[in-house]
């Protein structure tokens, strides 16, 4: 990576640009706390990692009292729920702080509120977890059943999250009334934007659960499977989407600043969001392509809204490069790839997502492929699916976070990034990518080869294929213990930099647009009329299927307890 | 002018066979997929007719009353089961549908909406909510095949898509009945 000759001293950026305000006190204890929730999640999590690719490579017996499927429950909810929610959360509780002027009391008062809701679900999902009685993985499929109070903690969280989400509206609204006519400042955009699918995202979910509590307690007997299931991915695709956009909005907004250059486009950038927000949640369909009662014109249609997907994401790659490029060649980069060199790799903050991005090219062309249904056929429920997502998930997203935490965590706290600390995130960084390499390169590898994904380890009686996975399995082992050794660092850093760095005012890094003496349409601001287009959306993607789901029902399944 | 390249290309494709085919084989799609991405056609090439015809839009259309009722009158024509089928098993028809779709109302609607009144442009919506209720009803609960070429169970579905927007459209005139814009703006 040409990385050493030109280690940038970390802590200044250009002086004359956005005037650090300081965030309040009060608005800073928010982000601090769900950084340090996310931050201890991405601890725990890590370390069911370990255990399950340990176990996997057969190099870990698990003890009788704590089973692999309690583990993968766990490590799911805590990384792809706990992490990123509270991650999410925190970061643009954060943002909106900065833009618009301070949180309004009452919003602070909905965090909290919030925070304390997300928490409680959380003690009341976890409890069953660790009793064995909820061991049904992150996505609860019916006709598993866990505990009631596992799904009245999903509720819980969900409410909290809705707390939060109606809290950043409500600021919104009240920045709108005291700027009239104005673009609202692009991070808190994003960040209306991810509320806006957190919201609308939840409410599948939310109809599921409350189906799925009074099956469990025994007052219903039978419940839809089908249906379930459908709402879930409802869900859980937004979700993905909602990492996506968050990972995305530092790409956009904060890198650019990073490297001394401008963002692309205003207008354009807002039209990628609202693509990204309208078009989303009808994409819940590629999860299902193998799943039953769905006809195939059906599924091929919804081909389409898949893939609808990757054109945002294809014009974000291209406003990506043609901002480094533009601005590395300003800085005397010459030729036709080596302006790269003018970048500063030795800088965390640019480092991580720089390399998280470069992870979306192959994260993003196996999506594509996945999305495809006779490929599908191949990939469904193999390891190449985890590959897939520690690929998206756990590298693009996942190290964009890390590479906003160098920065966001010193400003929440009054302190600042030292260069020791930026070099131990290079470390980490570097870390992180090889054991991504190893253990997703892995994954996708012995998943091509058959090897089931959710599943502990076993030779099936020896069998010749099921031992041809070994040498693979062997990988992913490596990749994950390199992996937690980034964990531990990285949640170091945070806590350092959090309680223990020197004290300083660390900068916001906010990136100017390029266009910005152009006026972006007013349009871009017109949420309620974006959200009905979204509505409309959804109704044309999910009338057919659920009318046929519950209009043609079979007869409902009662309860299981398969481990 | 791209605009109605775009749309050129869009009409084009939505007859090609195959598409048109698979389009049609679903009651809802037909009804609701391919129908409106005609519509969304002549929007596009609307354009065109724009720059070239102004004098006769002008003329003929002058604050958009004309063009938005010609609109509203081939939607409501093309909402019959009765004119689904007979597209499906007249050639005239389906040709007439190709035909009407962009350019008796895509196109009208393309000049219309921009000269309509905010009032206007709400009544048109709540025209459309109302039949869309309606319509939904009609499909939903209806115990016997309305059109000779579609299931039943079609049928339920395009009601629930009937159903499903009009709530879209209702929650649209709420929201413009409780945000007020210029508070914001
Ligand atoms: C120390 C780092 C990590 C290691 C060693 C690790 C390892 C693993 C392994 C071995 C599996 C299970 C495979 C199976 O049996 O299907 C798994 C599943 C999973 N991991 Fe990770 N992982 C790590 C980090 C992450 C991160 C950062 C995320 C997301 C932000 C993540 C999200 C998931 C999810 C969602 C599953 C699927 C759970 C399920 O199938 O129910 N992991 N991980
Ligand atoms: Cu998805």
């Amino acid at each position: 990576m040409g990385a050493k000759a030109e280690v940038v001293q970390p802590i200044p950026f250009k002086k004359n640009e956005n005037k650090a305000l300081g965030i309040s006190l009060q608005d800073a204890m928010i982000s601090r706390v769900y950084m340090i929730v996310a931050f201890t999640a991405l601890l725990l999590g890590g370390f069911l990692g370990l255990f399950q690719g340990l176990n996997r490579a057969g190099l870990l017996e698990l003890p009788h009292w704590l089973n692999y499927y309690q583990i993968l429950t766990a490590h799911g909810v805590l990384l792809v729920v706990v992490l990123t929610a509270f991650f999410t959360i925190g970061y643009f509780y954060a943002a909106l702080s900065y833009n618009l002027g301070g949180l309004l009391p009452q919003v602070r008062k909905m965090a909290w509120i919030g925070f304390a809701m997300k928490i409680i679900g959380f003690v009341f999902a976890v409890i069953p977890i660790l009793m064995n009685e909820a061991s049904v993985l992150y996505t609860f499929y019916p006709p598993m059943a866990a505990s009631p109070y596992f799904y009245i903690g999903l509720t819980l969280i969900v409410l909290g999250v809705w707390m939060c989400a109606f809290g950043a509206f409500m600021n919104v609204a009240h920045w709108r009334k005291q700027n009239k006519g104005q673009n609202l400042p692009i991070l808190s955009y994003f960040a209306t934007a991810v509320f806006v699918l957190l919201f609308f995202g939840s409410i599948p979910v939310a109809i599921e659960v409350l189906t799925l509590i009074p099956w469990s307690f025994g007052w219903t007997e039978t419940v839809n499977v089908m249906l379930s299931r459908t709402l879930f991915w409802a869900f859980g695709h937004t979700l993905v989407n909602i990492w996506y956009l968050t990972a995305v909005s530092a790409w956009y907004v904060i890198v650019p600043k990073i490297i001394g250059g401008r963002r692309f486009s205003d207008t354009i950038t807002r039209v990628v969001v609202i693509l990204l927000v309208v078009m989303n949640i009808p994409g819940g369909f590629h999860h299902q392509i193998i799943d039953p009662g769905i006809s195939q014109p059906v599924k091929y249609l919804h081909v389409f809204m898949s893939l609808a997907i990757a054109f945002p994401s294809l014009m974000t790659a291209y406003a990506m490069f043609s901002v480094f490029e533009r601005t590395a060649r300003k800085k005397g980069g010459t030729g036709l790839l080596g302006w790269y060199k003018k970048l500063p790799w030795g800088d965390v903050r640019f480092l991580a997502p720089m390399i998280a991005m470069i992870a979306f090219i192959p994260g993003g062309a196996g999506g594509i492929a996945q999305t495809t249904n006779q490929l599908n056929q191949v990939a469904h429920n193999t390891l190449w699916i985890v590959g897939h997502f520690h690929l998206t998930v756990g590298t693009s997203v996942v190290l964009t976070f890390f590479g906003i935490s160098y920065w966001l965590v010193p400003y929440i706290s009054g302190r600042t990034l030292t260069p020791k600390i930026n070099k131990l995130g290079v470390i980490q960084t570097l870390i992180w990518t090889a054991g991504m390499l190893f253990m997703s390169g892995a994954m996708h590898w012995v998943g091509l080869l058959g090897a089931p994904r959710r599943t502990s380890y076993t030779t099936y009686f020896d069998n010749a294929t099921a031992l041809s996975w070994n040498p693979y399995l062997m990988f992913l082992a490596v990749g994950g213990t390199l992996l937690i050794i980034g964990v531990v660092m990285q949640v170091y850093a945070v806590f350092y930099l959090m309680f223990r760095a020197p004290k300083g005012k660390t900068e916001f890094p906010i990136a100017e647009a390029e266009d910005k003496e152009m006026k972006t349409p007013y349009w871009t601001e017109r949420w309620g009329t974006w959200i009905v287009v979204m509505l409309l959306l959804i109704a044309m993607g999910y009338v057919i299927p659920l009318v046929d789901f519950i209009g043609n029902a079979p007869p409902g399944s009662p309860p299981f307890k398969t481990w | 002018m791209k605009q109605s390249v775009f749309g050129l290309i869009l009409f084009f494709f939505l007859m090609l066979p195959p598409v048109a085919d698979l389009l049609e084989s679903i009651m809802i799609f037909h009804m609701h997929m391919q129908m409106p991405l005609l519509i969304v056609a002549g929007f596009l090439m609307g354009k065109f007719f724009l720059l070239r015809f102004p004098a006769f839009l002008e003329k003929w259309n002058e604050d958009g009353i004309a063009g938005i009722l010609l609109f509203v009158v081939i939607n409501l024509y093309w909402m019959l089961p009765r004119t689904m089928d007979e597209a499906l098993s007249v050639q005239m028809i389906e040709i007439f549908k190709f035909v009407s779709l962009p350019f008796l109302a895509g196109v009208p609607l393309r000049d219309s909406w921009m000269k309509l009144t905010t009032a206007v442009k709400n009544a048109v919506i709540i025209l459309f909510s109302f039949l869309f209720v309606g319509l939904g009803l009609v499909y939903t609960l209806s115990p016997v095949e309305l059109c000779n070429n579609y299931l039943l169970k079609e049928q339920v579905t395009l009601g629930w898509g009937f159903l499903t927007m009009a709530a879209c459209f209702i929650v649209y005139l709420i929201y413009t009945l409780v945000v007020d814009p210029s508070k914001y703006e």
